[in-house]
């Protein structure tokens, strides 16, 4: 176990770059996961820590050593595929054994380390099988066991659980978060869901365009998202961006929304942001569903909560909440209601906009403000 | 074949004609060969007297052991075949050993450890497969006459080698290329190298690609006259060449069922491979051809 | 930036690996043309010689009766060769496409010729189209007694002979192509256009055959290729003749380079050889490479 430092990696295929100046430094232990939609680099980010594809400048340090330019084999790495790449040919046990017998392991050591692994995972039943002869889910298991027997400095997972069905996904994620939990290891982990991102995760690194947009704690990337991007990645369903304009409200500001022909003002908790030098202008509101809910006594007299009346265009009943989609500004917004609470399309229905927890962006940049 | 408004007289008598057609062409298909092996037990007497489409009176395998190993060809001392199948033999079974292990290699270093200028090497290689090999007959007959290998099983076997190797690179290259990638990468993590990923990982998933292309390189080599005809003498020359001189000799009377019993024995193997391992015979001559 | 690379054995050893065979593309493939293409410049006659003479091989090569015979001969046999081959292979896999019981036995015995050598095929064909012996004797003597068949020794029909070969052993291939080709076809598709109201004529013509396009392109590229490198089969059929009547370029190259000595007119009947299969398969190159491809 060991911690990982990426400095200012690039990587480029001729005038195409990938990677426009990595940096992340990753403790002793932790649980890193690289988030981002498809060609934001995540990938490559990782077989470059793995050594599978040479970064153009840059360097990748592990523990103590400068590893950049080191061969894969050499850099002590285990690392996880979403096709779990299991050895065909090989039962599951020389599948775990193989890379044990390749760094000449003593015959007796790799098969105590086999039976641990085995039994860490549950996977004993199936260690004389062939990996065509497995689940996905089982698949996956010895694909991680694979990883665990060489108990390497770190360990990479390309989005492993991506391959199963929806239930299994979410039990893998739950007993591989129990396993890290239980084995402190140093993970760094793509995935392009933001779910698993979110539970799994010490920090999250945030990723588009060959740049890491945000690094941090999984709460800190959900409240406090550094740009829109971010802000809209995180988060399902997402974020609701309402272009309105800033105005003076009492001492302090608000943005000004228009619903069925009414204007109302929102008032801007300062602690949020300040707008002072917005006021005329136009911003973009983030505010998630979540914030925008029926009505419910206790909270209408707060300080940052308003009450609006809006026209249900669409519903969306998840079981334990009804997704309302409402029209403001002329643009959609989508809003969290209990569902006994919920109206009937077509109808009009009073939620509250709760501005505690709202951020902004500038139209232009999409930077926080 | 259309589907008809009425279904049972139509659709009847559209499957019946379908089914003569096929059969009729598969007698035009099957009649040569069936006519060769009956022809090849008969004698010429009878061949003389009868017909072409006669069931064998006598039945006798006389012609059979004139073509191994009886029938004068050229003016060698050997007579028969049967050294002319000897040297082809000896020709093939290294010419297609070395074809294949090269074309293994080449196509898992072009599948799995690319390198700036290995996609243009693999281009560049490939018009090795399209080649009217007219264009090297002659520099090819000046280098083995400059390494003595001229009109030897060597420079043979060096030739099929070399004008095979396109074919074999191709082939397992396209296998290799739908392998999945992270087998090496998971490989390679593992701590393995160059050759133990080969022949640990890659080689065991070979098998059927290998067997395509042996089955390909065997019935390439085996058939080959051109370079049979140019590049042996008479101490070298394959079964092919054996049997043209054979048929050719302009001597004596036309022995038809020694020319027929000698062009199966020139035919057996191939015809071997392609009843045993059909298939893959079929998988061979279409690789490649059809995109996938 | 700070630490230099360290090129260690895997990073040299794939490169070695290729290399034998990068000295046989650069060698054998490219420079033994470049060797060719350069003697045919040159007045060599039995022994190469590096006199340069221009194009004067070439126009004693297209001033030769005999060559422009063979070019002419490989024309006739070249259309009619893939031609039929095309159209029998391509019926032949759509009536085996159609739920064929016994389709595994039936293809089999159409492919088989495939597997034997050009030289076997000629032998066979040669005596079954011999007049005296073959078919024609045949024929007649099933009471047909005005019955002819004698195009293997009629200068005008031998070519034909060869077509007859070519065709047997080949169109089979071509038969399996195609099926592979039709089988290759998403279903769905076909579902699709009968649900539209398409019958099965209208499916094979209006979707089925239009949708393999490759397949006809590779078949092509394929047959092309057997017939310009054409030689075993004509030297076992007919050996070139009646007279010089179905010469082709491959043997007009085979007796001028190695039974005549006459080296430079040889390798410019093969540089003209190698100019011809350039034609037919630069476009091909061309198609291919121009549609995208991953990876």
């Amino acid at each position: 176990m060991a911690e990982l430092k990426i400095d200012n990696v690039y990587k480029s295929f001729g005038e195409e770059h990938i990677l426009k100046g990595i940096s992340l430094d990753v403790t002793d232990g932790e649980f890193i996961i690289l988030v981002g939609p498809s060609g934001c680099g995540k990938s490559t980010l990782l077989n470059c820590i793995a050594g599978l594809e040479d970064v153009t400048t840059g360097d990748i340090i592990l523990g103590d050593t400068n590893v950049t330019y080191e061969a894969p084999k050499d850099r002590d790495i285990a690392m996880v595929f979403q096709s779990y790449a299991l050895y065909p040919n090989m039962n599951v046990r020389k599948n775990i054994a193989f890379g044990l017998e390749i760094r000449k392991m003593p015959k007796a050591e790799i098969a105590e380390e086999v039976a641990r692994v085995a039994k860490l995972l549950q996977i004993e039943p199936l260690l004389d099988r062939k990996p065509s002869q497995l689940s996905g889910g089982q698949r996956q298991r010895v694909a991680m066991g694979r990883a665990l027997a060489r108990r390497p400095k770190i360990y990479l997972f390309d989005e492993p659980l991506s391959n199963l069905d929806a239930k299994l996904r979410v039990e893998m994620r739950t007993e591989m978060k129990k396993l890290h939990q239980r084995l402190g290891t140093t993970i760094v982990y793509v995935t392009h869901d933001q779910i698993e991102a979110m539970t799994l995760a010490d920090r999250i690194a945030v990723m588009k365009g060959g740049i890491v947009q945000q690094f941090g704690t999984p709460q800190e990337v959900y409240d406090d998202p550094a740009n829109m991007f971010v802000a809209g990645f995180m988060g399902s369903p997402s974020m609701n961006f309402l272009r309105c304009e800033v105005t003076r409200h009492e001492n302090d500001y608000a943005v000004q929304i228009e619903s069925q022909g009414t204007v109302f003002q929102l008032p801007v908790d300062p602690k949020q942001a300040d707008l002072s030098n917005y006021v005329g202008k136009t911003v973009v509101l983030g505010i998630r569903p979540e914030q925008i809910t029926h009505v419910m006594p206790h909270l209408v007299s707060e300080q940052f909560i308003t009450q609006v009346p809006v026209k249900i265009e669409v519903t969306e009943p998840t079981g334990a909440d009804t997704l309302i989609l409402a029209r403001i500004n002329d643009q959609e917004c989508e809003c969290r209601v209990h569902p006994q609470e919920a109206g009937k399309v077509g109808d009009t229905m009073d939620l509250l906009f709760n501005m505690s927890k709202a951020v902004f962006f500038d139209e232009q940049t999409e930077a926080r403000l | 074949m259309a589907k008809s408004k009425n279904p049972s007289y139509a659709s009847i008598n559209g499957r019946a004609v379908l089914y003569a057609v096929l059969i009729i062409v598969a007698a035009y298909y099957l009649l040569p060969l069936i006519l060769m092996i009956m022809t090849s037990f008969r004698s010429m007497d009878e061949i003389r007297m009868g017909q072409l489409i006669e069931w064998p009176k006598s039945f006798s395998l006389d012609a059979w052991s004139m073509a191994w190993s009886e029938v004068q060809i050229g003016a060698r001392e050997d007579r028969g075949l049967r050294p002319y199948f000897i040297n082809s033999i000896l020709m093939v079974i290294p010419s297609v050993a070395i074809s294949t292990t090269l074309g293994a290699l080449n196509g898992y270093v072009l599948s799995f450890w690319k390198f700036r200028g290995s996609e243009l090497f693999f281009g560049a290689l490939l018009i090795g497969c399209f080649l009217p090999f007219q264009a090297i007959l002659l520099p090819q007959s000046q280098l083995l006459g400059w390494l003595g290998l001229s009109g030897s099983l060597p420079g043979l076997i060096l030739t099929h080698v070399v004008y095979g190797v396109s074919f074999t690179t191709l082939f397992f290259r396209n296998y290799y290329v739908n392998l999945p990638h992270e087998l090496v990468k998971a490989a390679k993590l593992d701590g393995a190298g160059f050759w133990v990923i080969f022949f640990r990982i890659i080689l065991p998933l070979s098998a059927p690609i290998l067997v395509v292309t042996v089955i390909w390189q065997f019935t390439q080599i085996w058939n080959d006259f051109l370079f049979g005809v140019v590049f042996s003498d008479p101490s070298s020359q394959p079964v092919t060449v054996g049997l043209n001189n054979m048929v050719n000799s302009s001597t004596g009377e036309k022995q038809y069922n020694v020319d027929m019993a000698g062009a199966i024995i020139a035919a057996l193997p191939t015809i071997v491979v392609y009843v045993v391992a059909g298939k893959y015979f079929v998988r061979g001559l279409t690789a490649g051809s059809v995109k996938g | 930036m700070s630490v230099s690379r360290k090129k260690g054995i895997d990073y040299w050893l794939p490169k070695l690996v290729v290399s034998p065979t990068l000295v046989i593309a650069l060698v054998f493939f490219y420079g033994f043309v470049l060797w060719t293409t350069f003697i045919s410049f040159t007045n060599s006659s039995f022994l190469p010689s590096y006199d340069f003479v221009g194009f004067d091989q070439y126009v004693r090569l297209f001033m030769n009766p005999r060559w422009l015979n063979a070019m002419w001969n490989l024309v006739v046999f070249g259309v009619l060769f893939i031609g039929i081959c095309m159209v029998v292979g391509l019926v032949m896999a759509i009536l085996l496409d159609q739920n064929i019981r016994a389709e595994g036995a039936i293809r089999t015995i159409y492919l088989y010729p495939m597997a034997l050598s050009f030289i076997v095929t000629g032998t066979v064909w040669k005596w079954l189209l011999n007049p005296t012996v073959g078919i024609e004797k045949f024929v007649i003597s099933l009471g047909w007694d005005s019955f002819i068949f004698d195009w293997i020794i009629d200068p005008d029909m031998a070519i034909y002979t060869v077509v007859i070969a070519g065709v047997w052993q080949a169109s089979g291939f071509v038969m399996a192509i195609f099926l592979a080709g039709l089988r290759g076809i998403d279903t769905s598709i076909i579902k699709a256009a009968q649900l539209d109201g398409a019958n099965l004529f209208a499916v094979y013509t209006r979707i089925i055959i239009p949708s393999m396009r490759p397949v006809f392109f590779s078949a092509f590229i394929m047959l092309a290729h057997i017939a310009i490198k054409s030689f075993d089969l004509v030297i076992a059929l007919t050996g070139g003749g009646p007279g010089n009547s179905t010469d082709v370029p491959a043997i007009f190259m085979y007796q001028f380079s190695f039974q005549r000595g006459q080296l430079g007119i040889g390798a410019a009947s093969a540089v003209i050889m190698l100019m011809t299969v350039l034609a037919i398969l630069v476009p091909y190159l061309y198609s291919e490479l121009r549609t995208p491809k991953n990876g």
